[in-house]
């Protein structure tokens, strides 16, 4: 192979006596046309047209008549594909060349250029295809595009018979300009591949985004579940221990309210006997009037019923925040799950709320078919009951709750919309946090909506938020509507909890 | 009368339970209640040995004795005293180890309300009476069987020795009408 591809350099280089002109190649605007054609991919154009325009470029360059360009196809060393032609038979640019064969497989093998004159087949080439493929060809030249040391495809150029061969000056010459050419296709290439990158980066990063927000949110759950558990678990833990001294200040409280109405009732007996009495009295009595005169019985008749009433509230607060933290440990195990109509659920929720609702809001009921689902159902109540005082709490003045149920493929919804002050959006992923409420201090321990939350979590199903300031905040609990399927996915959280 | 015995390792909740028994502004009152507390289930268990008491009512979880197994104890020694059990945290187990083992009659939990506590007592005092009285009737019932057994073999025994005695008829002023 290499004796043949020596001689035929030889026979190529005895043929280049009769040296013609070569057309513009030296030419500077031409140089820089070349230039700018490289520069077009890089600004979006259609690579195949741009690879096209460079040809008909060099085949003007080249004072030829037709040409064509193959490039070494990406991941290969010598599987060639076409590029760009002129003078060919159509569907035939991007179309792969058989391996190994036909003067472009020599020349991206051996990396030398070729000068064919007259007949190809003399030159010992290994040609391909059929006899009339091996017509005569009055001269062609075809180089090598090599970047860098590697061969990235050759380009070729073909003169007809009216116009005078090629010679070895002209390859040479050639030669010095496939170096420049090579640095334009590849730069080309890389812009081709560049963009298809970056289109390709732009949508991995786009499906990266999804699948990290998706992770986010599972993640946000979990911490949700565990922060609830151990919540539970801590207040299941402290829940005897406040509760006792809970449960006797608390009955004390009752105990001294007896105690004090006797005592002020004594007092009074006391003081209509001083007034029958009359001014004149006992001696005994008069320091006993004295002492009577500076102490304010009313106000402290008054003040002592307040404050015994205040102490009391106080202290149910503290024993129905304990409660709803006792509520997260509960695993709902010992809790036995029902088939509850869910409208006839909302219906006596709503009985219970009506009169905190009644001057608030306006009611409508949008309910949708709704199968009966297995449930605990005073757990789901409890969330019932929370979304519509909330809602109610959520309204300045006088607005719409709007109750709407649906089904949803294999889940039941219930929605509770108000047309109150909203939640922003800075605090939308806290408000089933343990604690967290905007509510003025006593109004709310902030563990309602957790509470809910972790109530629908135990049923195998979500709490979703809506909110927009100033417009409203929509609820939506989804529930599972194939029971048996509902707790397995929160059995852990249970676990976690007991 | 009724007697009441508490036990609570928490002193504050057995001063706050008396003051509750005792009060009869706090409805409904419990008639003429008796209490003795204790902090501890052994000196309770000590006490009962040589007292009795109508109703026990017990803290859960305590220090040296939990309230279900001093409950146990003191089904043992009174088999008719009520019994309750109260408890500051929902441990289901050992509820239910209690209701099973210690024939609890309430459950109470922690904080109580006044009211509902004071008509728990009321109720297991109510039941525990039915209970007492509807035994003493069946042991009277089962007196009096016995009286009416003993009298029957009498009488069988008076026919087997003079037949025909115990089908004596008698005439107003005690004469005996012989039949011939």
């Amino acid at each position: 192979m290499n004796a043949d591809e020596n001689a035929f350099r030889d026979e190529t280089a005895m043929s280049a006596k009769s040296a013609t002109h070569c057309g513009r190649i030296a030419d500077l605007d031409w140089i820089r046309a070349l230039y700018e054609l490289g520069q077009k991919a890089a600004n979006g154009a259609h690579p195949q047209q741009v690879s096209q325009e460079i040809l008909e470029h060099i085949v003007r360059g080249f004072a030829a008549e037709s040409g064509s360009i193959a490039l070494i196809v990406d991941g290969t060393t010598d599987q060639l594909e076409l590029a760009a032609g002129t003078d060919l038979p159509s569907g035939l640019v991007g179309k792969e060349l058989p391996r190994g064969t036909g003067v472009f497989g020599h020349v991206v093998a051996t990396g030398h250029p070729v000068l064919v004159n007259g007949n190809a087949a003399q030159t010992g080439l290994p040609l391909r295809g059929s006899a009339e493929r091996q017509r005569s060809t009055h001269s062609a030249m075809c180089w090598p595009l090599q970047v860098a040391g590697r061969t990235i495809g050759a380009v070729a150029v073909n003169r007809a018979e009216t116009s005078p061969r090629y010679t070895p000056d002209d390859l040479e010459q050639g030669q010095a300009l496939t170096s420049l050419l090579a640095l334009v296709m590849a730069n080309h290439r890389m812009h081709v591949e560049r963009d298809a990158r970056i289109l390709e980066l732009s949508t991995l990063n786009a499906t990266m985004q999804r699948i990290n927000g998706m992770l986010e949110d599972a993640q946000n759950q979990v911490i949700q579940s565990d922060k609830l558990a151990s919540i539970g678990q801590m207040a299941a833990g402290v829940a005897h221990e406040i509760n006792n001294p809970l449960a006797f200040a608390l009955s004390n409280l009752g105990s001294l309210e007896t105690y004090l109405a006797n005592l002020f009732a004594l007092l009074d007996a006391y003081v209509d006997a001083d007034a029958a009495i009359g001014v004149a009295g006992h001696a005994a009595l008069g320091a006993a009037r004295k002492l009577r005169a500076g102490v304010d019985v009313a106000f402290l008749r008054r003040d002592t019923a307040d404050l015994v009433a205040e102490s009391r509230e106080g202290l149910l607060r503290v024993k129905r925040i304990v409660q709803d933290l006792r509520d997260f440990s509960r695993g709902g195990a010992e809790e036995v799950r029902q088939t509850l109509d869910i409208h006839d659920a909302l219906d006596r929720t709503l009985n219970i709320v009506r009169n905190e609702l009644k001057y608030k809001a306006h009611i409508v009921r949008e309910y949708g078919a709704l199968p009966e689902i297995e449930c605990v159902p005073s757990r789901l109540n409890q969330v019932f009951l929370n979304l519509l005082v909330n809602a109610g709490q959520s309204i300045d003045g006088v607005g719409t709750i709007t109750i709407s149920t649906g089904v949803d493929g294999d889940e039941a919804w219930i929605a509770v919309a108000d047309t109150g002050c909203g939640i922003p959006p800075e605090n939308l992923n806290r408000i089933f946090d343990p604690f967290f409420t905007t509510k003025p201090v006593g109004q709310g321990t902030g563990l309602g909506l957790s509470v809910s939350h972790s109530i629908v979590r135990k049923h195998g199903g979500r709490l979703d938020v809506e909110s927009e300031v100033g417009r409203g905040t929509r609820f939506t609990i989804r529930l599972p509507l194939a029971s048996a399927s509902g707790p397995a996915a929160v059995s852990d959280v249970e676990k976690r909890a007991a | 009368m009724s007697s009441l015995l508490i036990v609570d390792d928490e002193p504050n909740v057995l001063s706050a339970m008396r003051r509750l028994c005792l009060n009869a502004a706090v409805l409904p009152a419990i008639p003429s209640p008796s209490i003795v507390t204790f902090t501890s289930a052994g000196d309770a268990l000590a006490h009962l040995d040589a007292h009795d008491v109508d109703i026990v009512i017990s803290d859960y979880r305590m220090p040296e004795m939990d309230g279900a197994s001093f409950l146990a104890r003191v089904k043992e020694l009174h088999p008719d005293s009520a019994r309750i059990i109260m408890s500051a945290c929902s441990d289901i187990d050992g509820i239910v180890r209690a209701v099973n083992h210690a024939g609890i009659f309430r459950f109470v939990s922690k904080p109580w309300s006044d009211p509902d506590l004071k008509a728990t007592i009321l109720e297991v005092l109510a039941h525990r009476r039915l209970l007492i009285e509807n035994r003493e009737l069946a042991d009277e019932v089962r007196a009096q069987r016995d009286v009416i057994l003993r009298q029957k073999l009498e009488l069988e025994r008076l026919e087997r020795e003079s037949p025909g005695i115990t089908r004596v008829s008698w005439t107003e002023d005690g004469g005996v009408l012989v039949e011939e």
